[in-house]
C-alpha cells in the first residue's frame, strides 16, 4: 500500500489470475501475461483516480453546503443519508435524470462540447497531481506547469458554450469570464513562480519534499495571498463569481443549460475548486507532510499522508467558503483593475521576495536553512 | 459587442417581482433603460368599487404584500373621513404599531433582497430569519402571516392577546444588536463601499421632480417624512427623528432604511408602554350595521340596506415603508365606495430609473434598482 501504482498492479494481478483459474490454458496463459495485467492495472489506476475526484468533489459541495449552513445559521442538507451526506448524490441523479432542453438557434456543436470538455479537461488534472508520496502517476517532471496549463483551457470552453448559446446573458458572463480569467491567470503564474524559485523544481513532489523542513507559507506569505485572491478569480466564486452573477446575469454562461449539461457545469466547477484547494496545500502548507514537532504517531498510521493532504485540503476550501459567505460580489471593471493593477505589482513583489528567500538560505546570518532533495 | 437592448423581466432575479426593465446597453454600459409595468395588475382599484368597505382591506394586503398593513392603515384612513366614522383611541395606537412593526418587516425584507443584488448570501438568510420573528407577532393577533385583514373600518378586528406586549419587547430586544450585525455585514465591508458609494444618484431636486419619495428622497437629504409633516394616526404623540442621510447613492438609501428600523423601534417602545396602561374598546360604536353585516341574511333576500347616510370623500396619505402612499375614497351613499384611487409610491420611484441608472454598469443595477425597493403588488395593483 505504499503506492497508487502498486494499489492498482495487485487488484489487477489479482483480478487477472482469477480469471483465468476458470479460463482453458491458452487464454489463460494469454491473460495472466505481463502485458495485459500491466494494462489492466494503468485502466484501474484511472478508475480509481477517476472515482475518488469525483467522491471527492462531491463530497466537497457537502462540504461547503454543511459550512454554508452553519455560517448562515440554518442547518443546509439534512435528510438525505447521514447528516446528508447523500443529499448531493441525489441532486446529481435528478440532473442526470433530466432533459437538456437545447435553445432552437443554439449551435448544436458547441452548446455540447463546451460544458463536456470543460469537464473533461478539469478531470485530467487531476490524473497528475499527488496526493500523497507515491500516489501519483510519478516521472513527469513539469507536473506543475502541466496543471497550470490543462487549468487555464478553462475560459477556453466557457465561451464556447457561452456563445453558442445564443442568449445575451450566456455571451456577456463568457465575455466577463473570459476577460476575468486571463487577468488573473497572470499573478496566478508568477505566484507559482515564486513557488518553483524556492523550490528549485516545477515537480509538485519536489516542491513538497522541498517544505519539510518549513512551509511555503511563510516566507512566501505574500505569494500566498495573491495565489488565493487569483485562485478565486480562476474558480469564480464570490467575491469574483460575476461571470455567474445571478442578480443581473442569471447564471451568466450556463443560463440555457439544463438538466446533464448544467451538472457538467456545476461538477466542474467544484472540481476547479478542488484542484484549487489541492494546489495550495501543495505548495504552501506541505502537501501531505506534517511539522516535525508533531509526534511521529500522527503520521505514521497507514495512509497517514492522504489523511492529511485531504484535512488541509478540506480546511483550505472552508476558508473559500468562509469567504463566500461574508462577502459581496465586487463589478467587472473594479476587478480587472484590481486584477491588472494591484495584483500584478503584487505578484512581481512575491517573486522578488522569493529571490531573498532562495539568497537567505545560505547567507552565514542565519545559517544556511536546511533543504531535503536535491 | 454593439448596442443592444436586453429584457431585464419579467423573470428576472433581478425585478423581485413581475415588470421589466428593457436596458440598451454598450458592452457593460447602460445607454437607455425602459421600465415596462403591468404584469401584476389585477384591477384592484376597479374592484374596491364592487365591494362593502370592509371587504377592501382584503384587497390591501394583497396590494403590497410585504407592507399590508400600511396599506389596509392607509384605505381604512381614507375610508373613516368618507363615512365620517372615527376609531377609539386604542385603535389607533394598534394601527399604528401593526404599522410600525410592519415597516421594519418590511424594510427586513429590502434589506435580505437587497444584499442578495450585491452577491451576499449570508445577511439575506439573517434577515429572513429575523423577519420571521415580526410575522410571529403578526399570527399571534391576526392570524396571519402575510395577509392579514386585520383593520376595519372604525377600528380594528380584535384586541390583542394578554402575551403579546411582552412578546413584542422580546422581539425588540433581539433586533437591535441585530441591526448592528446587519450593518457590520453592509457598512463594514469595504467591497460593500466599492459598490454603493456614489452609485444611482438621484439628486433631491430631481427626486421632488419625479416624484420621488420615501427613503430615496431622504437619502438625498430632504427631511420630509408624512409622519412628522401631516400626522397621521397617532403619530403626533409619539417621539421619534426622521432618519436622513447624505449622498442620494445606494449606501444612502441603505443607511436611511437602517435608520428608519432604530426609529421604528423606538416608536414601538412608546406605542407598547401606551398600550399597556391604556386598555379599552377597539372598535367604534354606533358603527352603520351595514359595516358589520355586508351581506344580507339567507333567505331575506329582499333584504334592503340602509342607504340614506352621509356622503363623503376621503383622502389620507401615509409614509409607507417604501414612499409615500396616498388614498382616496368616494362615498356616493351606498354600501360600497363608489371609487377607490390609490397613489403608489414605488410606482412613481421605479419610473424615473431613467434618471438614476443610465451610465452606470449592467452589474449596477441590481444593487441600484435593489435599493429603490420596488413591489411591484402596488405599482401594478
Amino acid at each position: 500500500m505504499d503506492s497508487l501504482y502498486s494499489v492498482s498492479y495487485g487488484i489487477s494481478h489479482a483480478i487477472a489470475f482469477a480469471l483465468g483459474s476458470i479460463l482453458p490454458s491458452g487464454a489463460r496463459a494469454a491473460i495472466e501475461s505481463s502485458d495485459v495485467v500491466v494494462a489492466f492495472a494503468v485502466l484501474i489506476f484511472g478508475v480509481i483516480i477517476l472515482a475518488a475526484t469525483m467522491i471527492n468533489t462531491i463530497m466537497l459541495i457537502w462540504w461547503e453546503r454543511k459550512l454554508l449552513g452553519r455560517f448562515m445559521d440554518r442547518r443546509a442538507a439534512m435528510h438525505v443519508g447521514f447528516a446528508g451526506l447523500l443529499q448531493n448524490f441525489a441532486d446529481g441523479f435528478k440532473l442526470f435524470r433530466k432533459d437538456t432542453v437545447k435553445p432552437r438557434d443554439a449551435d448544436r456543436l458547441g452548446f455540447y462540447f463546451g460544458p463536456t470538455a470543460y469537464m473533461i479537461t478539469s478531470l485530467m488534472i487531476f490524473g497528475i497531481l499527488p496526493i500523497s508520496s507515491g500516489w501519483d502517476t510519478g516521472a513527469l517532471p513539469l507536473t506543475l506547469l502541466l496543471a497550470l496549463a490543462i487549468f487555464a483551457f478553462a475560459p477556453l470552453f466557457i465561451f464556447v458554450s457561452a456563445w453558442s448559446s445564443n442568449n445575451k446573458y450566456s455571451l456577456m458572463g463568457g465575455m466577463r469570464s473570459a476577460a476575468q480569467m486571463i487577468a488573473y491567470e497572470v499573478p496566478l503564474l508568477l505566484a507559482v513562480v515564486a513557488v518553483v524559485l524556492v523550490a528549485g523544481s516545477f515537480d509538485l513532489n519536489t516542491i513538497v519534499y522541498e517544505q519539510q523542513n518549513y512551509w511555503f507559507w511563510g516566507p512566501l506569505c505574500v505569494a500566498l495571498v495573491v495565489f488565493v485572491a487569483a485562485m478565486l478569480a480562476e474558480m469564480e466564486r464570490i467575491p469574483f463569481d460575476l461571470p455567474e452573477a445571478e442578480a443581473e446575469l442569471v447564471e451568466g454562461w450556463n443560463t440555457e443549460y439544463g438538466g446533464m449539461f448544467f451538472a457538467f457545469f456545476m461538477f466542474t466547477d467544484y472540481l476547479r475548486a478542488l484542484v484549487g484547494s489541492v494546489l495550495v496545500v501543495l505548495l504552501f502548507l506541505g502537501g501531505w507532510t506534517l511539522p516535525t514537532w508533531v509526534p511521529s504517531a500522527a503520521t505514521s498510521f497507514p495512509l497517514a499522508g492522504i489523511v492529511w493532504f485531504m484535512v488541509k485540503t478540506y480546511i483550505v476550501f472552508g476558508l473559500f467558503v468562509w469567504v463566500r459567505a461574508s462577502l459581496p460580489r465586487v463589478r467587472t471593471d473594479q476587478l480587472l483593475r484590481v486584477g491588472w493593477n494591484r495584483m500584478i505589482p503584487l505578484s512581481l513583489l512575491s517573486v522578488f521576495l522569493a529571490a531573498l528567500v532562495v539568497m537567505a538560505k545560505c547567507l552565514p546570518v542565519f545559517g544556511c536553512l536546511p533543504s531535503v532533495g536535491t | 459587442m454593439s448596442e443592444m437592448w436586453i429584457n431585464m423581466g419579467p423573470q428576472h432575479p433581478m425585478t423581485h417581482g413581475l415588470w421589466n426593465l428593457r436596458v440598451k446597453i454598450d458592452g457593460e454600459r447602460i445607454l437607455d433603460v425602459d421600465p415596462e409595468m403591468g404584469y401584476l395588475h389585477r384591477g384592484i382599484e376597479k374592484i374596491s368599487e364592487d365591494r362593502h368597505y370592509n371587504e377592501v382591506v382584503t384587497l390591501m394586503d394583497r396590494s403590497c404584500y410585504v407592507a399590508g398593513l400600511n396599506w389596509e392603515h392607509l384605505y381604512i384612513l381614507a375610508s373613516e373621513q368618507a363615512l365620517h366614522i372615527s376609531p377609539p383611541e386604542r385603535a389607533e395606537y394598534i394601527r399604528m404599531m401593526c404599522a410600525e412593526f410592519q415597516r421594519i418587516g418590511s424594510h427586513i425584507m429590502w434589506y435580505a433582497a437587497f444584499v442578495q443584488d450585491i452577491g451576499l448570501m449570508t445577511p439575506f438568510l439573517y434577515g429572513m430569519r429575523d423577519r420571521d420573528l415580526v410575522l410571529d407577532l403578526f399570527q399571534s393577533f391576526t392570524g396571519a402571516r402575510m395577509t392579514y385583514e386585520y383593520m376595519r373600518v372604525g377600528g380594528v378586528r380584535n384586541d390583542l392577546p394578554p402575551p403579546f406586549l411582552a412578546q413584542a419587547r422580546k422581539v425588540l430586544d433581539w433586533l437591535v444588536p441585530r441591526f448592528k450585525e446587519y450593518d457590520e455585514l453592509c457598512i463594514g465591508s469595504d467591497i460593500f463601499h466599492k459598490r454603493c458609494d456614489n452609485l444611482g444618484v438621484l439628486s433631491a431636486s430631481e427626486c421632488v421632480r419625479h416624484g420621488v419619495t420615501g427613503p430615496m428622497l431622504r437619502s438625498a437629504g430632504l427631511k420630509r417624512d408624512l409622519r412628522k409633516d401631516r400626522p397621521y394616526s397617532m403619530y403626533r404623540d409619539v417621539d421619534f427623528d426622521v432618519a436622513l442621510a447624505d449622498g442620494a447613492d445606494v449606501t444612502g438609501r441603505y443607511l436611511v432604511r437602517m435608520e428608519e428600523m432604530r426609529q421604528s423601534i423606538r416608536i414601538l417602545r412608546q406605542v407598547l408602554d401606551w398600550l399597556e396602561h391604556h386598555p379599552g374598546p377597539v372598535m367604534a360604536d354606533q358603527l352603520p350595521r351595514w359595516l358589520g353585516a355586508p351581506y344580507a341574511p339567507v333567505g331575506k333576500e329582499g333584504y334592503v340596506l340602509k342607504r340614506n347616510y352621509a356622503k363623503g370623500v376621503g383622502f389620507s396619505s401615509i409614509e409607507e415603508p417604501h414612499g409615500e402612499a396616498q388614498a382616496y375614497v368616494v362615498n356616493e351613499g351606498s354600501e360600497r365606495p363608489y371609487r377607490v384611487k390609490f397613489r403608489s409610491p414605488v410606482f412613481a420611484n421605479i419610473s424615473a430609473a431613467r434618471q438614476y441608472l443610465v451610465g452606470y454598469r449592467v452589474a449596477d443595477i441590481p444593487p441600484i434598482m435593489g435599493s429603490v425597493d420596488p413591489c411591484i403588488g402596488e405599482v401594478d395593483r
